[in-house]
């Protein structure tokens, strides 16, 4: 009885969620009849089941309920504003009933009296229609919608320890590895653990999926938050969700659920206005909040953005003065996304009054700690009178991290990846170390950070930051940056992260723990509280100031991160690291080739290949480069994976070489760096000489900046390093640019092969021979 | 009240743990340092696919540092995390004969602290140790 009284409190709270976004949908238009059916068979259904056990309350509740949307279905009665808001009250009220019945507790029925009075308070009929016959078919039909496919509910122990039985076994089999090589060559015993090790991948990674649940979850709750808050506030708005089937860990949208209620909170008080006000600014009166989730790798990216006033840097930056976040000098200084930024800091509201809403005594600095502690980062983008954006990018599961692995006197920790910026070796030539009284300070390509040594921020063997260490640079939340210095790099590894013990949280380092693939313990850092420590993140603000100014005037960075690797022709190439989304390995039956063409599955997703392979394929496992430019993937697959290196020396352009940006000089050996366009495009051209003209990209564009600055640079044009550059020719996305107005000078590009033929300059952007067509004809135009 | 007892010896005296409270006995041989842990928290240690925090009863019962490294420790469980509790020697398990009782003129400041009370047992009294209190270690003591 226990199981099934467990399943009917579930199963309502379940349908509770289905129908909370239906009822606002109906809310705006009562004409609705297909939300009214799926609203009147919830509570249906939840009546239909209070009937196996005895919960009297709840029957009447949802009697009532039932009986009053039952005469709106028959038109005997029109749903109106009242009528809206006393069954939202009694399904309320119902979600805290099922929490009484879970727990346990005694039921009250304080109210219930009111609640169903509320439903008849301006109908005149009150009396109680019947049922009317055909229940039976509605019954069926409610349980028929209400049923998701095919699943089991699971309690998240048993999840977790199927999860750690996987990860057993993982450690198990590279013990049996370890004595297997030992043992040496025994080929009738490699066959069946290759198969036995493809299997445990495989399943580690099923067990992980089973974590996941769509984000559509954590949006069902979203349309009645915004509903009540525009209500209480006197304000319209309207609330528009993307990507409601990402999916996201478990225990990661239960964690986001109150930043994100801040978040929107926040919008709908500070951000958008009044209706008035928005009309006599020349805006719809009813404000737009729109959400949207999309998946970049293993990275979540949510973006909250509404259409309201904006942020106010005067206000912002006036604030932050007067509590001493900042001095006027530095704040003059600062560009205004920095000043934006500043929301984030501990101390700072910029709300003169406190209403009801917002302003409960949680800050965004409060949003933010809690997005960092999941390893995830916050930032504000804002434009005055358009609106406000926070981006919102978060790990993909919270048990999984991607870490990276450093050692000090051979004591090993990890660091979570999305704090690493880049990494270095203290005897490169683009480091400097310098000290200030007792701190450590490093320059770093011309940006001077602090620098922290791990030895000393864990007390095992205190030391100066040196040559003969590593630096991790590490980017903080608000942008920041300082380095920590290690013995040594190790590895990236995605790490299986456990909660810890009180006891070892108390030395205030270390953010979790988990075992290694070797069966060791690992602890991995707390970035933010170490940072904490040290006061960086006070310095947070001044340091990412202090970078601005220090670039205006120096060249654009000349540098580049590259990742080399080995083709299977045996020949060492290498890429720009910022094409590379993530690396992963597949067995070799997961390529499928068919002639010329040849494809891949990772992850239930199929890549077209851009390497040669060789015929037939190697067995066994082979590593994959999965690269992005920021709209669409491809794989490519490596015989050897390299190093990534910053590489700051020469790119020597090839003259005929069809596919290669030019060759780097990597330890004294030529190496080339294969063109991202050539890739992507999979057409084949050859280099030009420079000309001379500047050309102006779309900013802050990844696609522009991956993918279209290198073709143009190789056909030998200048790239406008700022918006404010006076350019010779200027290319623009067809989304941000205004269609059919198109200047001589322009050159509109559009995602779509298909699109209207608007004119000459108007081109597919992966068309390579029509975008350096376009090139060469506004460049005539130029001349003439 | 039959309750059988994980006997233990910790900085030379007879002790003794619940054995409902007991998940395991395990050698800790390879023990990885926390830096900056309180000083009776001595590191982690993997069992299985689990890593343990690793904490020696023998400093949180006030010894200064134990001579002989303990070679076996008792695996507890305390509000959801698991503990290995490092002894000097994991003896026998024996059945209390008796109901916890509090010792008149007590047993010394850091005993007084872990411990439910003397019991009787067939290998003579000892002291039942509360793993809680133990893991909290003699810091919490002096606050």
């Amino acid at each position: 009885m226990d199981d099934l009284l467990a399943d009917f409190v579930a199963e309502t709270r379940e349908m509770l969620e289905a129908v909370e976004g239906e009822l606002v949908a109906w809310e705006a238009d009562p004409t609705d009849r297909g939300r009214l059916d799926a609203i009147f068979r919830f509570v249906h259904t939840v009546k239909g089941n209070c009937g196996f056990f005895d919960f009297p309350q709840l029957e009447r509740l949802s009697h009532a309920a039932e009986s009053a949307l039952a005469d709106v279905r028959a038109g005997r009665r029109i749903a109106d504003r009242a009528l809206v808001s006393a069954i939202l009250a009694i399904i309320d009220r119902i979600t805290v009933l099922a929490n009484a019945i879970e727990a346990g507790e005694p039921l009250d029925d304080s109210g219930e009296a009111l609640l169903i009075a509320s439903l008849d308070a301006d109908a005149m009929d009150t009396s109680i229609q019947p049922v009317a016959p055909g229940t039976d078919v509605n019954l069926a039909n409610a349980i028929a919608s209400a049923a998701t496919p095919r699943s089991v509910r699971l309690p998240v122990e048993l999840l977790d320890r199927v999860m750690s039985g996987v990860s057993d076994m993982v450690l198990a089999r590279n013990d049996l590895a370890h004595r297997l090589r030992e043992a040496g060559n025994a080929p009738a015993l490699d066959g069946p653990f290759e198969r036995l090790s493809t299997i445990l991948t495989d399943m580690r990674e099923a067990v992980t999926r089973m974590r996941m649940q769509r984000i559509e979850q954590l949006y069902h709750a979203l349309p009645r938050l915004v509903r009540d808050l525009s209500a209480e506030l006197n304000k319209q708005v309207v609330v528009d969700f993307e990507g409601a089937n990402v999916e996201l860990d478990r225990e990661m949208i239960d964690m986001i659920r109150d930043p994100i209620t801040h978040l929107i909170r926040n919008a709908i008080d500070h951000g958008i206005e009044l209706p008035a006000q928005r009309l006599a600014k020349g805006k719809r009166e009813t404000g737009l909040l729109s959400i949207t989730s999309r998946q970049s790798g293993n990275t979540i990216i949510m973006t909250i953005a509404d259409d309201g006033a904006g942020l106010n840097y005067d206000r912002i930056g006036a604030k932050a003065v007067a509590v001493g976040l900042v001095t006027q000098l530095e704040l003059d200084a600062m560009t205004p996304a920095h000043i934006a930024n500043l929301i984030f800091e501990p101390g700072l509201s910029t709300a003169d009054h406190v209403t009801g809403v917002s302003g409960r005594g949680v800050g965004m600095d409060v949003v933010r700690s809690n997005i960092e502690k999941l390893g995830g980062r916050i930032t504000v983008a804002t434009a005055a009178g358009e609106g406000t954006r926070f981006n919102l990018e978060l790990p993909l599961t919270l048990s999984i991290i991607s870490a990276l692995t450093v050692s000090i006197s051979g004591q090993h920790f990890a660091i979570p990846h999305s704090f690493v910026e880049e990494i270095a070796h203290g005897r490169s030539a683009s480091v400097a170390f310098a000290q200030i009284g007792d701190s450590d300070l490093v320059t770093f390509r011309g940006k001077r950070v602090a620098c922290l040594t791990l030895h000393s921020v864990l007390d095992v063997d205190p030391r100066r930051a040196g040559p003969d260490q590593r630096l991790v640079l590490i980017r903080l939340g608000g942008g920041g940056i300082f380095a920590l210095a290690v013995d040594h790099i190790h590895d990236q590894e995605d790490l299986v992260i456990k909660p810890l013990s009180p006891q070892i949280m108390a030395a205030g380092c270390y953010a979790g723990t988990t075992l290694l693939d070797n069966g060791r313990p690992i602890l991995m850092l707390d970035i933010p509280a170490i940072a904490e420590r040290y006061g960086l993140h006070a310095n947070t603000v001044r340091r990412g100031m202090a970078d601005e100014i220090d670039q205006v005037p120096a060249a654009p960075d000349a540098s580049r991160a590259l990742i080399t690797f080995t083709d299977f022709d045996g020949r060492q190439r290498a890429l720009g690291l910022n094409l590379v989304a993530r690396l992963d390995q597949v067995g070799c039956d997961a390529f499928d080739v068919d002639g010329d063409r040849v494809q891949i599955v990772i992850d239930d997703m199929i890549f077209d290949v851009a390497a040669q392979l060789p015929t037939p394929l190697p067995q066994g496992q082979i590593k994959v480069l999965r690269l992005s430019d920021g709209t669409s993937e491809i794989a490519y697959p490596v015989a050897e994976l390299g190093e990534t290196i910053t590489y700051d020396g020469q790119i020597t352009p090839l003259k005929d070489a069809t596919g290669i940006e030019g060759v780097a000089l990597i330890g004294g050996n030529p190496v080339p760096i294969l063109d991202g366009f050539v890739l992507f495009a999979n057409q084949r051209s050859s280099r030009r000489k420079p000309n001379g003209l500047i050309c102006a990209l779309p900013h802050n564009d990844e696609w522009a900046a991956r993918i279209l600055r290198p073709l143009i640079e190789a056909a030998g044009y200048q790239i406008a390093e700022s918006p404010a550059t006076e350019a010779d020719i200027t290319l623009q996305l067809a989304e941000s640019a205004e269609l059919g107005t198109a200047p001589d000078h322009c050159i509109i590009l559009h995602a779509d092969p298909d699109h209207e033929p608007l004119g000459p300059n108007h081109v597919y952007r992966y068309d390579r021979a029509a975008i350096l067509g376009a090139l060469d004809a506004a460049t005539r135009r130029k001349a003439s | 009240m039959n309750d059988l007892l994980v006997m233990v010896e910790v900085n030379g005296r007879s002790a003794a743990l619940r054995a409902a409270d007991v998940h395991s006995v395990i050698e800790a041989d390879r023990i990885f340092p926390v830096p900056r842990a309180p000083r009776h928290v001595v590191g982690l240690t993997a069992m299985r696919s689990q890593s343990l925090t690793v904490i020696d009863a023998r400093i949180a019962l006030g010894a200064e540092a134990p001579e002989e490294p303990g070679e076996r420790a008792v695996v507890v469980e305390v509000d959801g995390h698991s503990y290995a509790l490092l002894v000097d020697r994991v003896n026998d398990v024996a059945e209390a004969l008796s109901d916890p009782v509090p010792i008149a003129g007590g047993c010394g400041v850091h005993w007084d602290h872990v411990a439910y009370g003397m019991v009787e047992t067939s290998h003579g009294p000892s002291l039942v140790i509360d793993p809680k209190k133990l893991i909290a270690g003699p810091e919490r003591l002096a606050a």
